[in-house]
């Protein structure tokens, strides 16, 4: 599904990503963990062409990400407030996004019905503009707005912050049922490594840019990841 | 704390994404600067000469006087324009241990620096420690610069609130225009003549010396005003609107134009959605009015359209260049979604061009009320729209994709000032100076419906070629995605 070749990114002579080679199967579960300035959001950034790698290449079904921008059709993301039109109310917000994808005003609400749980009655018919939301509705509504394209690649960074605890659990449970039922590839980053380690079948550790641990997920790998971090 | 601030801001300046920009505008704007100080220099000394040759036989002192008043109204209709704001981004200084007072102080205290202010300094003083010493004595002087001092500082911060409601409150920009052009009108028409009132002034004010108190009392008064103001909008974040309910819209008329049309419809929500970007919206429909002061009967008589042109492009295209330069940047929130979305940057940019004819068209239709004064001004006006639309819209959205300044319209709309002077009108020079560099050879070989023709056929040229043109400027956006999107994400 997604193959690295040589990836380097350094800025002002720091190397923030250095990527010799990874590969990456359809159906599976990444989680990208590693400290602030491990290179995590700007790999991220790198898969989804808003950053040009000083060398080196993404190829995502086979296409390089700079030279195509065919991976927009299956591809949905949601890295920070960034990716949300502030000024719409969310109704607004998801019918666009939505148009973008060939779905009508009906489909979309008939879409939406099935995260009434996820959105715990905050997110529609509130009134208000996204830039009016807490951070974690604003969250609720970038990663909903990402799972209704129905893509076969979603790439999240840092889900899990701000979201309240009963939120956290849901998504946990939607991304999981996503990956068996539809065979989602999906790129998580996180700080929290018991999400982590419960929601990925495959954990990646990024150091100064490098990865230095790849590993499929086990009984014994929070333990090992603890073990990392804590030293 | 005062010079921390100026520390902090000397870095940010320097540290800016679009220096290049910034500093090649300020070198730009320095060179008027010193060519309008040169001329105030001139003037200031050798004011008694002018006086008594353009009126020999009246006392250099009345004139001087009646010119005081007429300067300082000038002024201010000129400051309203092109003063810049003093700026801080206060957020990061308001939860720190520092006074609101100090912040605001130090606003006050920036404004100063203005050239708005030094520029009477020269055109009076000198005529002051001469003339107004030999006729009234120490006593007198003191009272004229007093009176002089006072009235700057009152322009000053008048125009400074003024400003800073009118980001708020457009209603209130348009009161205050309307004030002025309509004392100027009652002085031109000579229902009453400010200067015979200045002159009555300042007759008082070297009879009876301590009545030069009223200018800097003034002052101080509009200084407390503003300043009170500003403490009490320091964390007002565009509250008033906060409580209404928001509705989802729709705009159908944009829908037959498909995927263009629904970012259209993106974009024009963003213009409506934003004090920012509306005011600067109604802000088009007022100077609907800047014909009155460029069109008149002589010129359009002798068919002098060169003089005019400036008026018609400016305009007819008023949203192109105003909202125009900023492009892209409207959306540095969120241009991140937009590149990582499904949208087509062909289809981005055709948005844009929609959006800029729409505008334009609309705004061309208004301004037909010209067409009253002569049928030739809706020629011109014809021309210039076409112009605007063919030519000017390809060069503002080419120009587009060298402007990497993250433009924060969502935060705090009363220190947000990015573009409400000078620096604006610098930017949208090139693109209302390139028509009249056009039209010019046919005014000089007096072939003036030609030179229109001209401009016309250039701008149904632009027109015609216009999927070329998009093809041109989405390649050069291709290239430039990654560098507009860095400087965005700051």
């Amino acid at each position: 599904m997604i193959e690295v070749k040589n990836l380097v990114k350094s800025y002002g002579g720091r190397t923030v990503v250095d990527i010799q080679s990874l590969n990456i199967r359809a159906g599976e579960t990444i989680g990208l963990v590693g400290n602030n300035g491990a290179g995590k959001t700007t790999f991220f950034r790198m898969l989804l062409d808003l950053i040009r790698p000083d060398s080196g290449e993404i190829l995502s079904k086979d296409i390089n990400v700079a030279k195509s921008s065919q991976w927009k059709d299956y591809t949905a993301s949601y890295l920070d407030e960034g990716f949300l039109i502030d000024y719409l109310t969310p109704e607004e917000y998801f019918t666009f996004i939505g148009s973008l994808h060939g779905l009508s005003i009906a489909h979309v609400a008939d879409y939406l019905k099935q995260y009434e749980e996820f959105f715990n009655g905050e997110i529609l018919n509130r009134g208000k503009y996204i830039r009016d939301f807490s951070k974690g509705n604003q969250n609720k509504v970038g990663i909903a707005a990402a799972l209704m394209q129905k893509p076969e690649l979603l790439i999240l960074d840092e889900p899990f912050a701000n979201l309240d605890p009963t939120t956290q659990i849901r998504l946990k449970t939607l991304i999981k049922n996503l990956s068996t039922t539809q065979r989602l590839t999906t790129f998580i980053s996180s700080h929290d490594l018991n999400h982590v380690t419960d929601v990925c079948n495959r954990i990646i550790l990024l150091e100064k840019g490098q990865i230095i641990k790849d590993f499929h997920t086990d009984e014994n790998s929070l333990k090992e990841l603890e073990a990392y971090f804590g030293e | 704390m005062i010079s921390i601030f100026l520390s902090h801001q000397w870095k940010s300046f320097w540290r800016s994404r679009n220096k290049a920009g910034s500093i090649a505008a300020q070198i730009v704007l320095g060179f008027f600067m010193l060519y309008f100080l040169a001329v105030a220099v001139g003037i200031g000394f050798w004011m008694t000469a002018i006086i008594e040759k353009v009126m020999p036989n009246v006392n250099p002192v009345i004139v001087f006087n009646g010119l005081i008043l007429y300067y300082f109204l000038l002024d201010l209709a000129i400051r309203i324009q092109m003063q810049e704001l003093p700026t801080l981004s206060v957020v990061p200084y308001l939860h720190l241990n520092i006074s609101r007072q100090t912040i605001v102080n130090f606003l006050n205290l920036k404004s100063l620096v203005s050239f708005f202010n030094i520029l009477p300094l020269f055109i009076f003083l000198p005529f002051i420690f001469i003339n107004i010493n030999a006729a009234s004595g120490a006593t007198g002087v003191v009272a004229y610069l007093a009176s002089i001092l006072g009235l700057i500082l009152f322009n000053n911060f008048l125009v400074l609130y003024i400003k800073r409601k009118a980001i708020n409150n457009v209603a209130i920009f348009a009161v205050g225009i309307v004030v002025i052009l309509g004392l100027a009108a009652s002085d031109y028409y000579g229902f009453i003549s400010i200067r015979n009132f200045s002159n009555l002034v300042f007759q008082t004010v070297a009879k009876y010396p301590f009545l030069a108190l009223i200018f800097p009392i003034m002052a101080f008064t509009v200084f407390y005003i503003n300043s009170k103001f500003l403490k009490a909008n320091l964390y007002t974040e565009e509250l008033s609107s906060k409580n209404e309910k928001k509705v989802s819209t729709d705009y159908p008329f944009l829908n037959q134009f498909g995927r263009v049309g629904e970012l259209a419809a993106l974009e024009l929500k963003l213009i409506l959605r934003h004090k920012r970007s509306r005011s600067s919206v109604i802000m088009g429909f007022m100077f609907l009015c800047y014909g009155f002061f460029f069109y008149r009967m002589p010129l359009i008589d002798g068919d002098e359209f060169g003089k005019m042109l400036f008026a018609a492009v400016f305009m007819t295209g008023i949203n192109i260049s105003v909202y125009g330069q900023f492009m892209f940047a409207w959306q540095s929130a969120h241009f991140d979604g937009l590149l990582t979305n499904k949208i087509n940057h062909r289809d981005f940019i055709k948005a844009k061009f929609l959006l800029f004819t729409m505008s334009s068209t609309i705004i061309t239709l208004l301004s037909s009320f010209y067409g009253f004064m002569s049928y030739k001004l809706l020629l011109l006006h014809l021309a210039a729209y076409l112009y605007n639309i063919g030519v000017g819209t390809i060069v503002v959205l080419y120009a587009a994709n060298f402007n990497y300044k993250r433009l924060d319209i969502t935060r705090s709309a009363s220190f947000n000032w990015q573009g409400v002077g000078a620096t604006q009108w610098l930017l949208g020079l090139p693109l209302l100076l390139l028509p009249i560099i056009i039209y010019l050879p046919f005014g000089i070989f007096n072939l003036p419906y030609w030179g229109l023709a001209t401009l016309a056929f250039l701008g149904l040229l632009g027109l015609l070629m216009r999927n070329f043109w998009v093809g041109v400027i989405v390649r050069k956006f291709e290239e430039q995605r990654y560098k507009i999107a860095e400087g965005f994400r700051e």
